[in-house]
């Protein structure tokens, strides 16, 4: 990062607005300092960024983003107390997350996403939350106990899977550099309206792989997937026959709590 | 008929009559079941059999007689036609009477064969000795064979052997069809016995009629088979069963205390004379090797010589040598003439223990105080086994082994039978039961005949011996009577002027007691002469003791006891026959309610008065003084003279019908005195009790220690009773104790013991072994229960796990991976 | 490739947060959405690897089918914490607690 007299200069006025900010009792001579303040930090933030990360190409950023979004998104879902404000921030990694697939070039799966999980399943879910509300809506809260030992639990977890998972060496390969794995069509060019993983994606599903070089030595002879893509529309249709019928509307218990009925 | 012929039919005729009472006792003693017991169906079966077996006996007698030509040597029938006026004194030699003499005992068969006797009369004597042995034995059936002693039941049969059959045949047919009148109140299906309290009334029970003929069968069995045995052995066998059927008949009506413990005596006693009896076998056989009386025929002889043939010769010397250590030494005359001497003690030893049996079995001093005891029986029982048969087969034992006995031997029988003879005569002068004085009146007779065998009247005793049984059942019979008639009264102090009522029984009564006493017209000094049948054989006995004492100048007593009993005798069976049947009544309720028997109880008294009055007829001269002379040991018609060791002479025929004072034999001079005494103690029982001169009340003021002696017999109950009872009594009182203490504490303490060792097992086994099982049990039931709560039903927490436990899982691999 | 661990690191924390809120909120429909949150984390990791390793398209159509069947999984658990609120009146988990020992 470049420390010159600008950068000092920002410093000491952010600096200067922060301190004002804190101590300054009268709320409503606070909006100056908070300006200076917000004014140069941000100048300052971007300055530097701008020089940290003056390499760094467009998809790394978006990139960065996104993470970050689906990180706080995750974070603010765990840390909510009302569920309709989980909701919210689900929506907001779930979103993130179809971001993070369209920069990896899985166009078809993040608008999939996009479609089927933000727009159907939350959608379902704060249907729920509907349905599920009692009258006095009553927040229940988890004690601190319960915080403290799923924090040291995830945090166990979390520490062990990174290192079990960064210590292996996957092999990656920038395909995109080398090559962009999903267009193994030669014949087209990478066109956006085409969609690149479009068409060997519903090729997969129909039992055709033109993606693969089925002569190569090595190669599983044909992988297609129409087994389970018929399979896995019967469940759905199953799953949603029963959902349909386990949800049916049924007599009510009458209003007292803590009664059991069948 | 050849001697085997003989001998095959009169085995024949004798083994039916005695086997014949065992089948009426099989069949008599299910009579219960077949017919009713208000039937006589077992008397009747009974009274066939014997009566049978009677017929076989005298058809077995007559031709003995008749093919020996007994008959025809002696030739009754003429004598009785020819009757000389004296009976004359003839001594017989050599068991043959040289003259025909004649008896009208067998009156009907003698009208069969009187013919064929007149016709061999003709033809003089026949001595046919060497064609027809004396004796005729053989053998039935072997029992057991143990090295050269061999067990047998055979027979021995010879003209004793036939009167006996005859007389126990014919005394034992009166007495049954007597039975069949006497024991009829047991006809009934509830009979009360009198004599027997149960709570406040007398026992109901069943009638047993028919087990009285049962037993009655069973023991004409037992007693046939004791005379027709042909060895000691099988004598001893039939010794008990007798013993047995004394037993059950004795203790007929069980539930009488006094029965039963009566049946107990009679058969415990006999069992202490068996002791010795088994000794003297024992002896026998050790010294002999042989239990057989005689073997007649000779070459069997030479082979397997009986008892009389190894210890004595043909003229029944005995010999005697003395050993080197001075003692005395019998040679015995082995088989194939091989000889072996045996001491003399021992020989003196056998007869003794021999005798020890007959001592108990003829009730004599000092085993007699079972026979009064015995008369808890019902009467025909007491005429039949207690006078006339079983207590006779302990004088015809002694009889049949006589060859066997030493003269020390002898003088001991001599003297037992003396001193009892004396004994039970004073205890019958003050007993007031009238059968209690016919008891000891038996026993007293009993000693009479034991007194002559031992002087050596071998005849003479059994002679009494058939005289005896027949007066005495007579007796008995008719007191039997007398009970029936009074209602079951049997003390005479209550009865007195019977003879109104019941003079059948009354007459036939007074033809017994002067058989028994012995009065008679003598021919000596009178045209005629009058005598009933226990004349002669007293006289005889008398006589042969004053011959003993004539040989023997120390045994004075053997003379003087048996005169006195003859008057104690006299006297007290005249006190009987006053005291019952003459004079005023003493119970008038008896008197009035007294009747004579019915016909089927007189009949056997008049034919039994009859053979009471002839069956000795003409004594020493009669038929059946001859009968039995003809078996006589041999070497007992000439006596015997002192020998060594003990120098005892024994008196034979012709010392007793030797002169001794002027022109009178010993047998005169004998015959005076017995005479004499017995009508003197005729003469002071009327004046006693028939004419009542004399007051007997006063007398026994007078001796009333004497009196109370008598009256308690001698006191040889409580000796007795002292000496073995008691003792026994303490010992078994010890072993009880020792039993119930030690043996019962042991058994005690070994069960106690198994009991806590069961129990601490049981203990250690809930506590310790199930105790570890529940236990585990438990810490995995508290496990589980523990581990319920983790299971808690919560989500949140089940998740936890699951991150946890995914989170240990990946550690480990990742740790192990490492 | 540090993009990978990058998508990695982040699927790792999208499937602790998803982890963390299944076992610590007490609303059902809270729970859910940890659910989702952990589906979403795996298909992260599908896209990523079939970008950057030889798995190619494979991924991706495995991650098209863990969507699909997210979707259906979404809807049964939703009826039946719709049941379970028609029949208690509450969406607490902790009240569902009928099969404990």
């Amino acid at each position: 990062m470049a420390t010159n007299f600008f950068f000092w200069l920002l410093l000491v006025v952010a600096i200067a607005g922060l301190a004002g900010l804190l101590l300054v009792r009268d709320a409503s001579r606070r909006t100056p300092w908070l300006a200076a303040f917000l004014v140069s930090f941000g100048v300052l933030a971007v300055w530097q960024s701008a020089v940290m990360f003056k390499d760094t190409t467009a998809s790394q950023v978006l990139f960065s983003l996104f993470g970050a979004a689906v990180c706080f998104g995750a974070l603010g879902v765990v840390l909510s107390q009302n569920v309709v404000r989980m909701a919210f921030w689900l929506i907001v990694s779930l979103g993130s997350t179809s971001g993070l697939f369209f920069l990896l070039n899985a166009d078809f799966v993040g608008a999939v996403q996009l479609l089927v999980y933000v727009g159907g399943t939350l959608v379902l879910l704060i249907f729920g939350v509907m349905l599920t509300a009692s009258g006095p809506y009553v927040t229940m809260k988890t004690s601190p106990t319960e915080w403290v030992a799923a924090a040291v639990v995830s945090s166990l977890l979390l520490g062990l899977i990174l290192v079990s998972a960064f210590g292996v060496d996957w092999q990656a390969v920038d395909y995109a550099e080398a090559g962009n794995t999903t267009t193994q069509d030669a014949s087209a060019g990478s066109s956006v309206q085409e969609g690149t993983t479009l068409r060997p994606l519903g090729w997969a599903l129909l039992g055709l792989r033109p993606d693969k070089d089925l002569q190569k030595p090595g190669e599983p002879s044909g992988v297609g997937y129409l087994l389970p893509f018929e399979i896995v529309s019967v469940h759905l249709l199953v799953v949603l026959i029963g959902a349909a019928y386990l949800a049916r509307a049924k007599r009510r218990v009458d209003q007292t709590p803590g009664t059991t009925a069948l | 008929m050849e001697p085997d012929q003989l001998k095959n039919w009169l085995s024949l005729l004798l083994t039916i009559a005695w086997l014949l009472p065992l089948g009426g006792f099989a069949l008599e003693i299910f009579a219960g079941f077949w017919s009713t017991r208000l039937k006589k169906t077992a008397a009747y079966i009974a009274v066939g059999c014997i009566g049978a077996g009677f017929v076989c006996s005298l058809t077995a007698l007559c031709s003995w007689g008749m093919h020996t030509g007994y008959w025809a040597e002696h030739d009754y029938l003429t004598k009785f036609f020819q009757e000389t006026p004296l009976g004359g004194d003839h001594a017989p030699a050599d068991g043959h009477a040289a003259d025909g003499h004649h008896g009208s005992e067998h009156d009907a068969h003698h009208d069969e064969h009187s013919a064929h006797g007149a016709e061999h009369g003709a033809h003089g004597h026949e001595h046919d000795e060497s064609k027809y042995p004396t004796v005729f034995a053989g053998r039935y059936y072997q029992l057991a064979e143990f090295g050269s002693l061999q067990l047998e039941i055979g027979y021995y049969i010879d003209s004793l052997t036939l009167v006996m059959f005859t007389m126990v045949t014919l005394i034992a047919t009166c007495i049954h069809v007597f039975a069949i009148g006497y024991m009829s109140d047991e006809l009934t299906e509830d009979y009360v016995d009198h004599f027997v309290h149960v709570g406040e009334g007398h026992l109901h029970r069943p009638g047993r009629f028919y087990r009285f003929f049962a037993f009655l069968s069973l023991f004409s069995f037992s007693m046939l088979g004791l005379v027709i045995a042909g060895n000691v052995f099988m004598v001893f066998i039939f010794w008990e069963l007798v013993g047995i059927c004394s037993y059950l008949l004795i203790g007929f009506y069980t539930e009488r205390k006094s029965a039963s413990t009566a049946a107990n005596k009679a058969f415990i006693v006999n069992r202490v004379g068996d002791f010795g009896f088994l000794i003297g076998l024992m002896i026998l056989w050790t010294s002999f090797g042989t239990f057989a009386f005689s073997e007649p025929s000779a070459e069997k002889a030479a082979e397997n010589p009986g008892l009389f043939q190894m210890l004595r010769d043909d003229h029944g010397q005995m010999t005697v040598e003395i050993a080197d250590d001075g003692s005395h030494q019998v040679v015995l005359t082995g088989p194939e003439g091989t000889h072996k001497t045996i001491p003399y003690y021992l020989l003196v030893a056998a007869g003794i223990g021999i005798f020890c049996g007959c001592v108990g079995k003829s009730a004599q001093f000092p085993l007699q105080t079972w026979l009064p005891d015995a008369m808890e029986g019902p009467t025909p029982v007491s005429a039949l086994v207690h006078s006339a048969t079983m207590v006779a087969a302990g004088v015809y034992l002694v009889g049949r082994f006589y060859p066997m006995f030493t003269p020390e031997v002898l003088v001991t029988i001599a003297y037992i039978g003396a001193i009892t003879l004396f004994m039970a005569a004073t205890i019958a002068v003050v007993a007031t039961d009238i059968k209690r004085v016919l008891a000891y009146s038996t026993i007293s007779q009993l000693g009479y005949m034991m007194l002559s065998l031992g002087v050596g009247g071998w005849v003479a005793g059994l002679l009494h011996l058939i005289t005896h049984a027949f007066f005495k059942s007579l007796m008995f019979l008719c007191s039997g009577s007398v009970i029936h008639g009074c209602h079951h009264e049997q003390e005479m102090p209550k009865m007195g002027g019977l003879r109104k009522k019941m003079p059948i029984t009354a007459y036939t009564m007074l033809i017994g007691v002067i058989a028994i006493t012995g009065l008679a017209i003598p021919g000596t000094y009178f045209g005629f002469q009058f005598a009933m049948s226990g004349y002669h054989s007293k006289d005889a006995i008398v006589a042969t003791s004053l011959a003993y004492w004539g040989l023997n100048d120390q045994h004075v007593l053997l003379f003087i006891l048996p005169l006195a009993g003859a008057g104690i005798t006299a006297f007290y069976m005249f006190r009987l026959w006053f005291y019952t049947f003459a004079g005023e009544p003493r119970d008038q309720h008896i008197h009035d309610h007294a009747h004579e028997s019915p016909a089927v109880m007189w009949v056997p008294l008049v034919i039994l008065s009859f053979f009471a009055i002839f069956c000795a007829y003409d004594g020493e001269q009669g038929p059946l003084w001859g009968l039995l002379v003809h078996s006589e040991p041999a070497g007992m018609d000439h006596g015997f003279d002192p020998a060594a060791p003990g120098q005892i002479a024994v008196p034979g025929h012709h010392h007793v019908h030797e002169k001794m004072s002027g022109d009178a034999t010993v047998h005169d001079v004998a015959g005076r005195y017995a005479l004499a005494v017995a009508i003197a103690g005729a003469i002071l029982a009327y004046l006693f009790y028939g004419a009542r001169l004399l007051n007997p009340a006063d007398v026994r003021r007078q001796v009333a220690g004497l009196h109370e002696f008598l009256v308690e017999k001698w006191r040889f109950d409580e000796l007795y009773d002292a000496m073995f009872v008691k003792p026994v009594h303490v010992i078994s009182g010890w072993i009880a104790a020792l039993d119930r203490v030690v043996i019962d504490g042991f058994l005690h303490g070994t069960s106690k013991a198994a009991v806590d060792v069961s129990t601490w097992d049981r203990r250690f086994d809930e506590q310790v072994i199930d105790g570890l099982v529940n236990w585990v049990g438990d810490r995995t039931f508290r496990v589980g229960r523990s581990l319920r709560f983790v299971q808690t039903g919560r989500l949140r927490q089940y998740v936890m796990f699951i991150a946890g436990g995914l989170f240990g899982v990946l550690m480990l691999v990742y740790i192990l991976t490492l | 490739m540090p993009e990978l661990n990058f998508c990695i690191l982040i699927g790792a924390v999208l499937f602790v947060s998803g982890v963390v809120c299944m076992a610590t909120k007490r609303n059902a429909i809270g729970v859910l959405m940890g659910v989702e949150l952990v589906l979403n984390a795996a298909n992260l990791n599908f896209v990523a690897f079939a970008r950057y390793t030889a798995l190619g398209l494979d991924g991706q159509i495995l991650s098209l089918f863990v969507i699909v069947l997210a979707a259906a999984e979404a809807a049964v658990a939703l009826a039946i914490a719709l049941n379970f609120y028609n029949n208690h009146l509450t969406i607490d988990v902790d009240r569902a607690d009928d099969l404990h020992g």
